[in-house]
């Protein structure tokens, strides 16, 4: 652009030249020209990412005080506490993008309670064993590893930044899991069943995570606007495939099993046929009417109620400087 | 609630470095009230593992950062190579007629003795 303003440029010339930046592999930063549906979409995409990370440590935190041995806790706090640092850093990449909006971090609480900020499908779920602590870790995070790993190039600046703390944090996370279900999975028979229950528990949400594979499945998608964007490569689907081609080897190995008996690798295709979810029930979850909807989401607004006074207290000084 | 208003919060940005001779490195942003806070959640936030030297959080509202425009105009040309020590790697050769290695940067800055800090 040398050292004409961008101000001097027509809508279309500042697209032209928006679009040129990311073809060349141009990070984009926050005060910088964007279009206003890069926009929407980035702020659809990492509120929802940050407000996840904190309502995902809810399930979890709730095996802290469960936790097998004093290892185990200390390894379950320290992901908890992760999930609810990637909240933080997620929601302020948002907070920056809404800013010119005239919002702050205040509305996209009141919009997760109000239901218009959504938290990832598989929050929604109960995590009624160890087995499922295990499993979050190994398959859950697993899932979100692959999705945010396609994302690490990502031509928003600050959230390929965020993205590359959380991925290295999420290398540990998935190692914690496999961690815990290494131990069910060569413990006594109970203890693999209890594995067994988690996995077919989870499977169906598993396969919702990556989202439908076209948007008349559950009435809207995201996926294409995101990819002319540059902010991810792949697609949904191709996102599970990877997540099958790296995974149910693994459960295979260990003995384990899926619960879709058809499912199988289709050498020809290179891909893996499946069953498709039932998306009724990701639309259920996308109004908040999960199994765990409710109760996640009533338990997350009186900490905040109850907590007010804590943030109220911490700026005093600032308010008597 | 009065404390959700739009000046509650203010934007820092954190800086750190690894050790005592680790140049400061940008970490990331936060919301804080006030320095103080911005301090311990720096902490918490970003480095809940690795080895930390020093922190420092700077108020966002107290940094100039570059326009769009400006970053655009920092995009250098490839043609530099006479202050660059790529210009002179010819020497190499040339030492090697003499039976003499060259004195490149690694061997250079290795004269301090005490290696990596």
């Amino acid at each position: 652009m040398g050292l004409i303003g961008m101000n001097q440029l027509t809508e279309e010339e500042k697209y032209e030249h928006f679009m040129k930046r990311i073809e060349a592999g141009e990070k984009i930063e926050a005060d910088d020209w964007m279009p206003e549906e890069y926009r929407m979409a980035l702020i659809k995409l990492i509120s929802m990412h940050g407000i996840s990370e904190i309502m995902g440590a809810l399930p979890e935190k709730e095996w802290v005080p469960r936790a097998p041995s004093l290892r185990r806790k200390l390894g379950i706090m320290a992901k908890v506490q992760d999930e609810m640092g990637h909240g933080q850093l997620l929601l302020r990449v948002a907070e920056d993008l809404i800013k010119p909006l005239g919002k702050t971090r205040e509305d996209l609480i009141q919009d997760l309670f109000s239901g218009r900020l959504k938290f990832h499908n598989v929050f929604h779920m109960p995590a009624p064993s160890w087995g499922d602590a295990g499993l979050i870790g190994w398959l859950v995070d697993g899932a979100a590893i692959i999705t945010q790993t396609n994302m690490l190039n990502a031509s928003y600046g600050p959230y390929a930044r965020a993205l590359k703390r959380i991925c290295a944090e999420e290398v540990f996370h998935a190692q914690h899991g496999e961690a815990i279900i290494m131990a069910l999975a060569e413990g006594s028979e109970q203890q693999r069943e209890m594995l067994q229950d988690a996995i077919n528990r989870w499977w169906e949400s598993l396969l919702m995570f990556f989202g439908p594979d076209k948007a008349e499945r559950t009435g809207s998608s995201k996926q294409d606007i995101t990819i002319k964007y540059k902010i991810r490569t792949k697609t949904n689907e191709e996102l599970r495939q990877d997540f099958f081609n790296k995974y149910i080897p693994r459960i295979k190995s260990l003995g384990l099993t899926v619960p879709d008996e058809t499912m199988y690798y289709d050498e020809e295709q290179e891909k893996w046929i499946y069953q498709q979810p039932d998306w009724n029930k990701l639309k259920q979850i996308m109004k908040n009417q999960g199994p765990k909807s409710e109760e996640r989401l009533k338990l997350r607004m009186t900490a905040y109620e109850t907590n007010a006074w804590v943030r109220e207290a911490l700026g005093v000084k600032s308010k008597a400087m | 609630m009065s404390n959700q208003s739009h000046d509650f919060y203010q934007e820092f940005e954190v800086f750190s470095r690894k050790s005592d001779t680790a140049p400061m490195q940008y970490q990331f942003s936060l919301l804080a009230p006030n320095h103080e806070i911005a301090l311990v959640m720096a902490q918490e936030n970003f480095m809940r593992r690795e080895s930390v030297a020093d922190i420092w959080v700077v108020k966002r509202s107290d940094i100039r950062k570059m326009t769009q425009e400006e970053r655009e105009t920092l995009k250098r040309l490839d043609n530099k190579d006479y202050r660059m020590t790529k210009g002179y790697g010819y020497l190499k050769k040339k030492w090697r007629k003499f039976e003499q290695k060259m004195l490149d940067e690694k061997e250079i800055l290795s004269w301090g003795g005490g290696g990596k800090q």
